[in-house]
């Protein structure tokens, strides 16, 4: 059976499994040093045998990754709704927010430890940041591709402003918004790694870079892992969200696929 | 060739036997642009007559959308006043006026029977009669069965045959048009004129409808109201004396071909 014939799901499990021999075959063949690639049961037998340690990391990341995730997609969803809805805050605001953007904020992480200390709250306050311009962006955009004649429609039946609001602004909104949280999800987990990998003391970030400097690879590598699954967990999270939003598909902007026609015409072919 | 006081304007002329619902006079509208303030419609006034099918045709930009808005309380006029049923017209109102827009709006969230249920949710009316009252208009639409589909999942003829069941959704004694079928093509367009004329005969509503199609114009209405390019005027105001039901082959008769020159005797001369 040639590549071609395999469903898209097929091709991929087939090629994740094939990385996964990899890991396991290079550094046992010796064609890269374990140094450099622990082999995948050897880290996995690291990080289990310390499992109480990564599970405690974990325990740390993870609720800074849910703290500083409430306020950089909660208030950019906010601040970004407000922005992009409202013509002046956007023609005085937009435009500093976007240089903001552009301003590597992990410049300033030295600075939040100083002022934070170097515990959970600097990497709240960091992921936070760091999560929240990209999500306020996008949503500032997003709000604007709302189609204004369903507004006008809305209105020409009689809709109250709170009616409009509720019934029309915020459900055109939802693929914006579940835009905004998988932007911003993905930008916090990174910050808030990324914090914990420069100064800290806990988190799988610190794990990882207190094992990097004593060349534990294959402790380095279970800290990689449970990062991947962090991820992981995260994106299929908002899976879920999107497949229990995007039932009706169409007359969204493109950031939600149209998941309910592409199913029934899978299932033609699969029948045919 | 014409006579040519068939061409004289008989604005003043009143021809509406029925008991007048809508009533426009001295209608003025002038709006600032960056070229300076443009007078958009000037001195209009016009009756329609209860049950009456009445068209508004006039070239693009001459403001004939701009009086069907002002007709549904959408825009607010410059200076004249608009009666609805014997009181003024100045923000929607939905127990007075339905309103059909050029593209169907329909909300791309919602099932085909949830968008005409809409306006009855807006007003808090039970689950169960709003069911009833949406499916008996998607009914009478001729869309009985497709009630469960989303607006993707539906052709542009279909989407509009919704928002025509939308906007009757509350029973309006008044169905404002504003280029309802413009969007479609050609085949679609005839079989929906067909359509609405059913439509309205089974409802008796009374219906304002905007084109610039004069074969349309002269297809659907009892009586047809020609508007100048800007500032918009009515410069002429016709009845159709043509037998209901219409057919198709009137299209190719002397008198069809008569009213249809003479609109075009009144649009041309600016379009020049």
């Amino acid at each position: 059976m040639s590549l071609g014939a395999m469903s898209p799901g097929a091709v991929r499990t087939l090629i994740i499994l094939g990385v996964l021999v990899l890991w396991e075959a290079l550094p046992r063949l010796g064609l890269v040093p374990m140094l450099f690639l622990p082999p995948l049961t050897t880290t996995l037998v690291a990080g289990f045998s310390d499992w109480r340690v990564y599970g405690a990391a974990l325990v740390v990341t993870l609720t800074e990754v849910a703290a500083a995730l409430v306020f950089a997609v909660g208030g950019g969803i906010l601040i970004g709704a407000f922005v992009g809805a409202l013509a002046g805050p956007r023609r005085i605001l937009l435009p500093v927010f976007s240089s903001f953007y552009a301003v590597p904020i992990v410049v300033l992480y030295p600075v939040f430890t100083a002022w934070f200390g170097i515990g959970s709250e600097s990497k709240i306050a960091f992921a936070a940041i760091y999560g929240f311009f990209p999500t306020m962006l996008a949503t500032a955009a997003g709000i604007q591709t709302i189609d204004p004649n369903l507004v006008l429609t809305a209105r020409s039946m009689g809709a109250t402003p709170v009616q409009r609001l509720l019934r029309v602004i915020l459900p055109a909104s939802i693929p914006t918004l579940l835009a905004g949280l998988r932007l911003g999800g993905a930008l916090v987990i990174v910050g808030v790694v990324v914090a914990e990998m420069l100064i800290s003391a806990a988190g799988i970030g610190y794990l990882v870079t207190s094992s990097r400097t004593v060349l534990d690879s294959p402790r380095v590598f279970a800290g990689v892992l449970l990062v991947l699954v962090i991820a992981m967990g995260f994106d299929m999270a908002m899976r879920v969200v999107e497949r229990r939003c995007a039932a009706w598909g169409g007359g969204a902007p493109a950031q939600v696929p149209r998941r309910r026609p592409i199913a029934r015409e899978t299932g033609q072919a699969n029948a045919a | 060739m014409q006579p040519l006081a068939e061409l004289k304007p008989v604005v003043d002329e009143a021809i509406a036997p029925e008991r007048p619902i809508i009533q426009v006079s001295g209608l003025d509208h002038v709006y600032p642009s960056r070229d300076g303030p443009v007078h958009a419609l000037s001195d209009i006034a016009l009756t329609v007559g209860e049950g009456r099918f009445v068209v508004i045709v006039g070239p693009s930009g001459c403001g004939k959308s701009s009086l069907l808005m002002m007709l549904a309380g959408l825009r607010h006029q410059t200076a004249g006043t608009i009666l609805c049923s014997g009181r003024p017209i100045t923000d929607p109102d939905p127990d007075r006026v339905g309103v059909v827009f050029q593209e169907a709006n329909l909300f791309p969230w919602l099932t085909a029977i949830d968008n005409v249920a809409f306006p009855l949710a807006l007003r808090g009316v039970s689950r169960a009669e709003r069911a009833a009252r949406a499916n008996a208009m998607l009914e009478l639409v001729g869309l009985g069965d497709a009630g469960g589909r989303y607006p993707h999942e539906l052709s542009g003829g279909m989407k509009q045959r919704v928002s025509i069941a939308r906007g009757l959704v509350q029973d309006p004694p008044v169905l404002l048009m504003d280029e309802p079928f413009a969007a479609l093509d050609e085949q679609t367009r005839m079989a929906m004129g067909e359509e609405l004329l059913r439509i309205w005969s089974a409802t008796r509503k009374t219906v304002v409808f905007v084109t610039h199609s004069l074969t349309e114009a002269v297809y659907l209405a009892d009586e047809v109201l020609v508007m100048s390019a800007r500032p918009g005027r009515i410069v002429d105001r016709m009845e159709v004396e043509l037998p209901r039901p219409r057919t198709y082959e009137m299209m190719a008769g002397a008198v069809f071909g008569r009213l249809r020159d003479r609109i075009w005797q009144q649009i041309k001369a600016p379009a020049r």
